[in-house]
C-alpha cells in the first residue's frame, strides 16, 4: 500500500484533532480517545512505523464506533450525538486519508466540528479558540493542496539573480501554509463581518431544533431544601441590567423568578398550569425603575424582572402571570434582552380568591408535626396576622440559627429537622420553613425564587447578577395589605441583603474565585472583562433581524425592511469583491528595493528618448557598443555611466557599494542627451 | 476547448507573457465540495439564528474567494521565456521543458506542467483517479515547481517515448491550483515542440571494423588514454566541457577544444546496408547500439543510411546527428 506524504497528513490530523478537542466537554471521553488513537495510528503508519489497518478492519472500526454512538445517545438526532458521530467517523476516515481527496474530506469534517462548536457555545472566551481552529483548518488545506513533487521532475533554476529559491520554498512550505492561511483569514474577515451584519436573519427556523441537551443551569421550578446542596455556586453571570437613572438600593434588588405554591412537606413546586391572570393590581410603594435586562440562556422559560414588574415587556414573546412571574413562550436557548418597568417596593392588594387562599394555606397532613404545633402556639399568642409574622421572624432571629451553604441533610420532616435540630441552612431552608409556619398558622404564604443583589460594574454602567446570587424568599397575604414580601434570610443573616453570598461566606467560592473577588486590581480587570463579555452578549450573540434593521436606521436608512437589508448586503458584498479583486487580482511588482536597477531603468528611458533604445537582449556593454555605432555623439558621455553600471551590477560588491550606487544615481539624474 | 483556445490566441512565440486573455480558471471538485460545505453552514447558521456560525460561513467563503484571485494571479504576468524538447530513446522518457521567468514581487507556487499528445490517449483508457498511476511506466509525469520572486526556473515534463520517430507535443498546459486546490487556473501553450525519439539501442552483432587491420572486439574499451594528441580547434556547440582547453582559456585565448585522434583501427563506419538478415527497425536499433557504444568509448565513427551518410567524427554533436538520422529514417523530418 502506498504511503501518503507525511506533512499534509500531519496537518490534516492536527486540524481534525483540534476540532474534536473543541468539543472536549461534550463528547464522551472514548470518542476523544478514539480520535487521538486513530490520528496517531495514521501518522505512525504513514511514517513507516507500523502497519496501517486494512479495509476490513477499518469497516469494522467504523461499525463499532457507530454502534457505540447509537448505544450511548439512543439517537443520532441532536447536536451531541451528531458531534460524537462526526468525530468517530472522521477518526476512521483519517486512517485511510492517503489520497488528497480523503484529506480534504477529513478537513471538511473538522470544519463541521467547528460549526457545531459555534452552534453550541458562542461566548467571548471561545472566540480565540474558534479563530485558531479556522486558521489551523485553512493551513491544513494549503498543505494538502501542494502538488506532489515527483523526485525526477525537479525544477532546475536557470539563472535569475535570486533564483535557486525553489528548494527552500518547499522546505519552508509548512511555514508558508501557516502564513498563507493567516493572511487569507485576515482578508476574508471583512466579508465575515459584512455577512454577520447584513445577511437577513430568519425570525423562525427552517427545521425544528432539537431541545438543548444540557441540564438547566438557571432557576428550577422546584425547591427542596435539605436534599443536596441546592445552591448554584457558580460565579457565571445570570443576567445584566442597565438602568435608566440610578439603580435601586441593594436592599431592593430582589429579582423575581418562579413563585412556588405547592408544598408536600419537603419540596416546593409550582402548579403546572398557572394562568396569565388579569387580576393584577400593583400598588407602588417606592419609585419606578425603567431598565433593560439581558438574560443569559438558561434552557428554562423563566424570565427575570425586578420585583415587582408592572406589565410584560413589549415586543417579546413572554407573558405575565397573576403572581407576577414572566414566563417565556419557549425555553431560552440563547440570550434575550428586554425592557421593563418595575416598582420597588410595591405590593399587590388584589383580593384573594377562595381557591387561591386554599392553595396557599395548604400544608401536607401528618408531616412536620412539631412545626405545626409551634405555629399554632405562636398564632394563638399573636394579636393578628402581622403580629404572627413578627413573632415567627423573632423566633428565627433569636433561635440560634446559622446561615451556611453546607447544611446537614434533613430527614423526611424537613422543616421540623431544621427548626428544632440542625438550625443551619441557607435562603431556601428558611424560606421553606417560614412559609410552612405561616400556612400552619392560617396565613396564605408562597415561596418566591429568584436572585438577590448584584454587583455594580462601573466600567460598563450595569448591574451584574451572578448565578450565585440566587435567592428564595416568602410572600404572605395580610388583610388590608395584600401580598407582602418577607425575607426570613434577612433575619438570620442580615448582611446577605447588601452583600453577595461569596462575600459573606468566603468558603463557598474556590480559592481562585475568592482571590479574584477580593484583590482590588484583579476585580477591576474582571469587571473590564465582564463589560466586554456583556457587549459581546448583547451586540453579537443577541444580534437578530430587529438589530439589523436598527443598524440600517442608525446609518440613516429609516423604515428599513427586508428588501433594503438585502440591498445593503448586495452593496456590501460588491464592495468587498471589488476591493478583493483590486488587492489580489494582479501580482505585485517586484520589490522596489533595488535602487541600482531603478537608476539604470531611468538611464535607459532617457537614452530611448534620445533615440537609442536598448534591445531587450542587450547587456550594458553591448548596449554601449550599439550606441557608439548608431549615435556616436552620445557615446562619450554615456560610456562612463554604462561602464559604472556594469561594474556595480556584475563586479564584486565593495565596501562602498551603497555610496557608489548613490553616485551613479546622481550621475544618471544629471545626464542630458 | 484547446482547439478553440488555439484559434483564439494563436501559436506561441517566446518569450510570451501570460495575459488575462489566455488564462482560464474553473473550480475543482474540491472547490465545489467546499462551496457545498459553506452553503450547509449558512443554512445551519440561519436555522439556529446563530450569528457566529453565520460569520464563520462568511469567513470561509471569503477565504475561498480570495483564493480564487490568488490562483489566477499565480499565473498572471508570468513570462514563458522558452520552450524546448530534449530527445529520448524509445522506451524511455522524453522531456519537454518550459523556462519561466517571474519578474513580479511574489513567489509563484505549485506550478504544474502537463500536456496532450499521443501518450494521453493511451492514458485516458486506463483507470482514472488513482494517485499511484503516475508512477506507472508509461504514464506522463507532470512537472511541478515553485518560482521565487524575481527568478527564473525550468520545469520539466516527462513524456513516455514509445516508438522511434517524432513525438509531437500538441499542446502543453501550464496550470496551478494554488493555494487551496479549490480552483485550477491554466493556460494552453501551443509551441512547435517535438521530441526526437531515437531507436532503442539493441542488438548483439559485433561492430564492423573499417580499414581495420587490428582485430578488436566490442568488449575491449578503446579509452582516451591511448588516443593521439592531434591539436586544438575552435569550440563548436555541443562540445563537451571536458574537452575544452581551460588552461589556454585562462591565459586569454578563445575557447578551444583539444582534439585527439583515435588510431585508424578504431575508426568505424556503421552501414545500414551491411546488416543483412534484419528488418529495418532491428537494423536501426543495432546501429543505435553501435553509435552509443562507440560514443561511450570515444571512438570515431561514421554512419551510412540509404540516402544519408555521416563522415566519421566524434563528440556529442556528432552523436546527436547520428542518432537523429536513425530516429528520422523513413520519416518526414520535423
Amino acid at each position: 500500500m502506498a504511503r501518503a506524504p507525511l506533512r499534509p497528513l500531519v496537518w490534516t490530523a492536527a486540524a481534525f484533532l483540534a476540532g474534536v478537542l473543541l468539543h472536549a466537554g461534550r463528547v464522551p471521553l472514548w470518542t476523544l480517545l478514539a480520535a487521538c488513537a486513530c490520528a496517531a495510528w495514521s501518522v505512525a503508519g504513514n511514517a513507516g512505523r507500523g502497519p496501517l489497518p486494512g479495509r476490513t478492519v477499518r469497516v469494522a472500526m467504523a461499525l463499532a464506533l457507530f454502534a457505540a454512538v447509537v448505544a450511548m445517545f439512543r439517537t443520532l438526532n441532536g447536536p451531541d450525538a451528531g458531534t460524537a458521530l462526526l468525530a468517530a467517523m472522521g477518526a476512521v476516515k483519517l486512517l485511510e486519508a492517503r489520497a488528497r481527496r480523503d484529506q480534504y474530506v477529513v478537513i471538511g469534517a473538522a470544519l463541521f466540528l467547528l460549526l457545531a462548536a459555534t452552534l453550541d457555545e458562542q461566548g467571548l472566551p471561545f472566540l480565540p479558540l474558534y479563530v485558531a481552529h479556522a486558521w489551523l483548518c485553512c493551513a491544513a488545506l494549503a498543505a494538502v493542496a501542494r502538488p506532489d513533487r515527483a523526485p525526477h521532475a525537479a525544477a532546475a533554476g536557470v539563472g535569475g539573480e535570486r533564483s535557486g529559491g525553489s528548494g527552500k520554498l518547499w522546505a519552508a512550505s509548512d511555514a508558508a501554509a501557516a502564513k498563507l492561511a493567516a493572511r487569507n483569514l485576515l482578508f476574508a474577515l471583512p466579508l465575515a463581518v459584512l455577512v454577520f451584519l447584513f445577511f437577513p436573519r430568519l425570525s423562525g427556523s427552517l427545521w425544528a431544533l432539537p431541545d438543548p441537551a444540557h441540564a438547566a443551569t438557571g432557576l428550577s421550578d422546584t425547591l427542596t431544601p435539605g436534599s443536596i446542596s441546592e445552591l448554584v455556586e457558580s460565579t457565571a453571570p445570570a443576567f445584566r441590567v442597565w438602568f435608566d437613572g440610578a439603580p435601586p438600593p441593594p436592599a431592593e434588588r430582589y429579582w423575581r423568578g418562579p413563585v412556588l405554591h405547592e408544598f408536600d412537606g419537603k419540596t416546593w413546586s409550582r402548579p403546572p398550569a398557572w394562568g396569565f391572570g388579569a387580576q393584577r393590581s400593583i400598588q407602588p410603594l417606592g419609585r419606578a425603575y425603567r431598565y433593560r435586562i439581558t438574560l443569559e440562556p438558561t434552557a428554562t422559560r423563566w424570565w427575570l424582572a425586578l420585583d415587582t414588574i408592572s406589565s410584560p415587556p413589549r415586543n417579546a414573546s413572554v407573558g405575565l402571570t397573576a403572581d407576577h412571574v414572566l414566563v417565556g413562550a419557549r425555553p431560552l436557548t440563547g440570550p434575550v434582552s428586554y425592557e421593563a418597568i418595575s416598582y420597588a417596593p410595591a405590593r399587590d392588594d388584589a383580593p384573594l380568591s377562595a381557591r387561591l387562599r386554599a392553595l396557599d394555606t395548604r400544608s401536607p397532613h401528618g408531616r412536620n408535626p412539631r412545626t405545626l404545633a409551634l405555629a399554632r402556639r405562636l398564632r394563638a399568642a399573636a394579636r393578628d396576622d402581622a403580629d404572627f409574622v413578627s413573632a415567627a421572624l423573632d423566633l428565627l432571629r433569636t433561635g440560634g440559627f446559622r446561615y451556611t451553604l453546607r447544611p446537614p441533610r434533613l430527614g423526611s420532616d424537613a422543616v421540623d429537622d431544621l427548626l428544632f435540630r440542625t438550625r443551619q441552612g441557607f435562603c431556601g431552608h428558611y424560606a421553606s420553613a417560614f412559609a410552612m409556619l405561616m400556612r400552619a398558622g392560617g396565613v396564605p404564604a408562597r415561596v418566591v425564587t429568584g436572585y438577590l443583589g448584584g454587583e455594580w460594574n462601573p466600567i460598563g454602567g450595569y448591574l451584574l447578577v451572578r448565578r450565585s446570587d440566587a435567592h428564595a424568599w416568602v410572600e404572605v397575604w395580610l388583610e388590608g395589605r395584600g401580598w407582602t414580601r418577607v425575607d426570613p434570610t434577612a433575619v438570620v443573616a442580615p448582611e446577605r441583603l447588601t452583600r453577595g453570598i461569596l462575600e459573606i461566606l468566603p468558603g463557598a467560592a474556590s480559592t481562585s474565585e475568592r482571590l479574584i473577588l477580593e484583590v482590588r486590581w484583579l476585580a477591576s480587570i474582571r469587571q473590564a472583562w465582564d463589560t466586554a463579555d456583556a457587549w459581546w452578549t448583547t451586540a453579537v450573540i443577541d444580534f437578530d433581524l430587529k438589530s439589523q434593521l436598527a443598524l440600517l436606521g442608525s446609518i440613516g436608512v429609516h423604515d428599513a425592511g427586508l428588501g433594503l437589508l438585502i440591498t445593503a448586503l448586495a452593496l456590501a458584498l460588491a464592495a468587498w469583491l471589488v476591493a478583493t479583486a483590486w488587492r489580489h487580482g494582479r501580482p505585485p511588482r517586484a520589490a522596489r528595493s533595488d535602487p541600482l536597477a531603478r537608476a539604470y531603468a531611468r538611464l535607459c528611458r532617457k537614452l530611448a528618448r534620445a533615440g537609442a533604445p536598448r534591445e531587450p537582449h542587450q547587456g550594458p556593454l553591448a548596449y554601449l557598443e550599439s550606441i557608439a555605432r548608431a549615435r556616436p555623439a552620445l557615446a562619450p558621455s554615456v560610456r562612463p555611466l554604462l561602464e559604472d553600471y556594469a561594474a556595480l551590477r556584475f563586479g564584486p560588491a565593495g565596501a562602498l557599494q551603497a555610496r557608489r550606487i548613490a553616485d551613479f544615481k546622481r550621475a544618471v539624474a544629471r545626464w542630458r542627451a | 476547448m484547446a482547439v478553440w483556445a488555439l484559434a483564439r490566441q494563436g501559436a506561441d512565440r517566446f518569450p510570451s507573457r501570460l495575459r488575462p486573455r489566455r488564462l482560464y480558471i474553473l473550480p475543482t471538485r474540491a472547490g465545489l465540495g467546499f462551496a457545498a460545505l459553506v452553503l450547509g453552514m449558512l443554512l445551519a447558521a440561519l436555522n439556529y439564528g446563530n450569528g457566529m456560525a453565520l460569520a464563520l460561513a462568511g469567513l470561509l467563503a471569503g477565504v475561498a474567494l480570495v483564493a480564487m484571485h490568488q490562483c489566477h494571479r499565480n499565473l498572471l504576468d508570468l513570462e514563458i521565456t522558452a520552450a524546448e524538447a530534449s530527445p529520448a530513446f524509445a522506451g524511455g522518457r522524453g522531456v519537454v521543458s518550459l523556462v519561466l521567468t517571474n519578474d513580479s514581487g511574489i513567489a509563484r507556487l505549485g506550478l504544474q506542467i502537463d500536456g496532450t499528445g499521443p501518450w494521453s490517449d493511451a492514458a485516458r483508457g486506463r483507470t482514472r483517479g488513482a494517485r499511484g498511476s503516475p508512477d506507472a511506466e508509461d504514464a506522463a509525469r507532470p512537472g511541478v515547481a515553485d518560482l521565487a520572486a524575481s527568478s527564473s526556473a525550468r520545469i520539466d515534463f516527462a513524456v513516455p517515448a514509445r516508438r522511434r520517430g517524432v513525438l509531437r507535443i500538441e499542446r502543453l498546459r501550464l496550470s496551478t491550483s494554488h493555494p487551496f486546490g479549490f480552483f485550477r487556473a491554466w493556460t494552453w501553450v501551443h509551441a512547435p515542440l517535438a521530441i526526437i525519439v531515437y531507436p532503442r539501442p539493441r542488438g548483439d552483432r559485433p561492430p564492423p571494423l573499417h580499414h581495420g587491420e587490428r582485430q578488436s572486439s566490442p568488449g575491449v574499451a578503446g579509452g582516451g588514454a591511448q588516443d593521439e594528441w592531434r591539436g586544438l580547434r575552435g569550440f563548436r556547440d555541443g562540445d563537451s566541457p571536458r574537452q575544452v582547453a581551460w588552461k589556454a582559456y585562462a591565459r586569454g585565448a578563445p575557447l578551444l577544444v583539444k582534439e585527439y585522434a583515435a588510431s585508424a583501427a578504431e575508426q568505424r563506419l556503421f552501414d545500414f546496408g551491411r546488416l543483412a538478415g534484419l528488418g529495418t527497425e532491428a537494423r536501426l536499433e543495432q546501429l543505435a547500439r553501435w553509435v552509443v557504444d562507440a560514443d561511450a568509448r570515444g571512438e570515431r565513427y561514421g554512419l551510412v543510411l540509404p540516402g544519408f551518410s555521416l563522415a566519421p567524427d566524434r563528440g556529442p554533436e556528432h552523436r546527436r546527428r547520428a542518432l537523429t538520422a536513425l530516429a528520422l529514417h523513413g520519416i518526414e523530418a520535423p
